[in-house]
């Protein structure tokens, strides 16, 4: 017996039915402290058997650490330091030298310290517009699911209508009425990423309704206030932590995308898109620029790929238990 | 059936409808695309001047009749930037667009659907680590970058194909393969997902007893069963490429479609473009949801009556 079948084991005493076993660890777990515990080692012991996981993982917390700590890095030179004699130097390996590691871009700026640099802006933007997403979505959704009716009704026409016209077309209309901003960037990254959550908040509340902790709050006499907050939104939390991670990596390809068709951050300002789109003149005599802006965006959003594949592996307890059978010994 | 297709149409045309009301509240309401087209530091009297000949000045509710009025014929006003009808450039930038989506379109479902099997018949062995390791890359990587390493590679080093434009069938392989790989990445994960669920149920496994190999089972009993969902994702990759990849790779190949015209509508401050361009790529996405719908139903009549 592993540790995952001590602690999903309980589930049905306080009620939960029994085919939702992602949200049953969650609930436990806010009663004892022992639950925590074991829910953590659960999650320890589960990473450890997924290369991709604490590949994932690692690839996470360097972006992370880089778009944090980068601007006190001491072995980076200053990213808008322009030195022309110096411009479009080949990376090492190509000719070039460790001044310049990965070479420098058309004006002579370094493209390691520009890459650092500009992680700050992507992460900054992608995380915001989908804190802003999960927040707007998950409370829309626990309304819709919850109280229903006609509320219910309006929410959901508006999250199928939102899917019908993707958030895009909303930022080419918004940046075409109001000019480019970055502010504008997260408010369309989020608009077009809230039904998301909207959809599967209502669809989980509607099961969980029904089970006897919650109508035994109701039967006690909580407010539906009391009931959406304490009873219901702690069971929603592991299924819309993954689903934040699954948004956050399409929330990164698409600040990227504004970025390179110029609508987010201006120059002298620095993000990878920008970069790529600065860089996509000199394709042939500098192919280094959009070459690493590119692989920077592509290796942060496979990290939170591999992140958000790795968590809904754990929270899919039939996978679990199939990668339990499969590897013994661990 | 006819009640259900009615129904659906209609459902789809209230939905082109609240967009477009949406797109005349951005655009009219919180501003106005005379304010739009002149520089910043134009005078209030410039601006009502324009405003004066837009018949920008008149009550809003006149305003959104004609708006959607001349939608409904249309008619999407006087481009500034080109001074010719708006509906006349987006309409001929729709063929290239379309061009461009179908393109995508063959290399996504010609991509995915092997290569899910495949992963799906050499489960958890070498070539479904390849295979899934390859989409994981597709998804990861954003469409635009795809673009230029293309160029860079087959364009500009090998010389096989144009870098850009749109002459002949041969320039359209580098952007339908920049727009289709991140959708066939995804088409394929869920491909060989749904095979590996499908041969664990007793039909599959009566198949396989019975002496059918794995393969055999999959291309001919497991991939039937689930079509209908493929053909549902193909569907949303669909709505996903009108509204998000073609826009960016017809910016990095200069592809005459219509994303790359809403995109230089912008830099020209031409609202009146925009609006147009946005309306008729809003309409496409509808257009392709409800022509999926009609398809799954077609393919599994089970699919619930709306």
């Amino acid at each position: 017996m592993t540790a995952t079948h001590d602690s999903a084991e309980p589930a049905p005493v306080v009620g939960h039915p029994p085919d939702m076993p992602e949200t049953a660890d969650i609930s436990n777990d806010s009663e004892t402290a022992e639950g925590k515990v074991s829910a953590l080692a659960d999650l320890r012991s589960h990473l450890r058997r997924s290369p991709a996981g604490i590949a994932g993982i690692t690839i996470c917390s360097l972006f992370a650490a880089a778009a944090i700590i980068g601007p006190w890095l001491p072995f980076l030179p200053d990213p808008s330091q322009q030195s022309l004699p110096d411009k479009l130097t080949p990376p090492v390996g190509w000719g070039g030298t460790w001044a310049h590691p990965l070479g420098t871009d058309q004006l002579g700026r370094d493209i390691a310290a520009r890459l650092v640099d500009g992680a700050r802006i992507s992460l900054l933007v992608s995380v915001a517009a989908v804190i802003i997403a999960a927040i707007l979505g998950t409370a829309l959704g626990l309304v819709a699911g919850y109280i229903g009716g006609r509320l219910d009704t309006l929410i959901i026409s508006a999250a199928d209508v939102q899917m019908a016209f993707p958030g895009v077309l909303a930022g080419l209309i918004l940046v075409a009425a109001f000019g480019p901003s970055v502010w504008l960037v997260i408010i369309v990254i989020a608009i077009s990423s809230w039904m998301v959550f909207t959809r599967v908040g209502r669809s989980l509340v509607f099961t969980l309704k029904t089970s006897l902790f919650v109508e035994a709050s109701e039967l006690a006499g909580a407010s539906s206030r009391r009931v959406m907050w304490r009873h219901l939104l702690p069971n929603l939390f592991s299924s819309l932590i993954t689903l934040s991670v699954l948004e956050l990596a399409a929330a990164i390809l698409a600040e990227s995308a504004f970025a390179f068709l110029g609508f987010g951050v201006q120059p002298p300002r620095s993000s990878w898109g920008l970069m790529i789109q600065q860089g996509r003149n000199y394709i042939t005599n500098g192919w280094w620029i959009v070459t690493f802006a590119g692989l920077a965006i592509s290796l942060v959003v496979l990290g939170v790929n591999l992140l958000s594949q790795w968590l809904q592996s754990f929270n899919d307890v039939a996978e679990r238990e199939q990668i339990i059978l499969e590897r013994p010994g661990s | 059936m006819l009640r259900w297709l009615a129904k659906r149409i209609v459902a789809a045309a209230l939905v082109v409808f609240i967009v477009t009301s949406l797109v005349f509240v951005v655009t009219h309401v919180f501003t106005d695309p005379a304010t739009v087209s002149l520089p910043l530091e134009a005078s209030e009297e410039q601006r009502d001047q324009r405003r004066a000949a837009l018949g920008l000045d008149r009550p809003i509710g006149v305003q959104y009749w004609d708006f959607v009025s001349g939608m409904v014929v249309g008619d999407f006003g006087e481009s500034f930037w080109q001074s010719q009808p708006a509906s006349e450039l987006v309409f001929e930038r729709v063929p290239a667009t379309l061009r461009l989506v179908a393109g995508a379109a063959v290399v996504t479902v010609l991509l995915a659907a092997p290569l899910g099997m495949l992963a799906a018949w050499f489960q958890r062995r070498f070539a479904d680590h390849a295979v899934m390791g390859f989409s994981m890359a597709a998804i990861s990587a954003p469409p635009f970058w795809i673009g230029y390493l293309l160029i860079i590679i087959f364009a500009v080093q090998l010389g096989w194909v144009p870098t850009f434009g749109s002459d002949g069938w041969r320039s359209l392989i580098l952007p339908s393969f920049a727009v289709g790989l991140a959708s066939a990445g995804r088409l394929t994960q869920m491909t060989r997902r749904g095979i590996v669920e499908e041969l664990r149920k007793p039909y599959s496994v009566t198949a396989m007893s019975r002496g059918f190999s794995r393969s055999y089972t999959i291309v001919h009993h497991t991939f039937r069963n689930i079509a209908s969902g493929f053909v549902t994702m193909t569907g949303w990759e669909l709505t996903r490429m009108f509204t998000g990849y073609t826009v960016v790779i017809e910016v990095v190949f200069a592809w005459p479609g219509v994303g790359r015209l809403a995109v230089h509508a912008i830099e020209n401050r031409d609202l009146i473009l925009v609006q147009a361009a946005v309306v008729v790529l809003a309409t496409m996405v509808v257009v392709t949801n409800l022509l999926v719908d009609i398809a799954r139903r077609m393919i599994d009549p089970r699919v619930e009556l709306l």
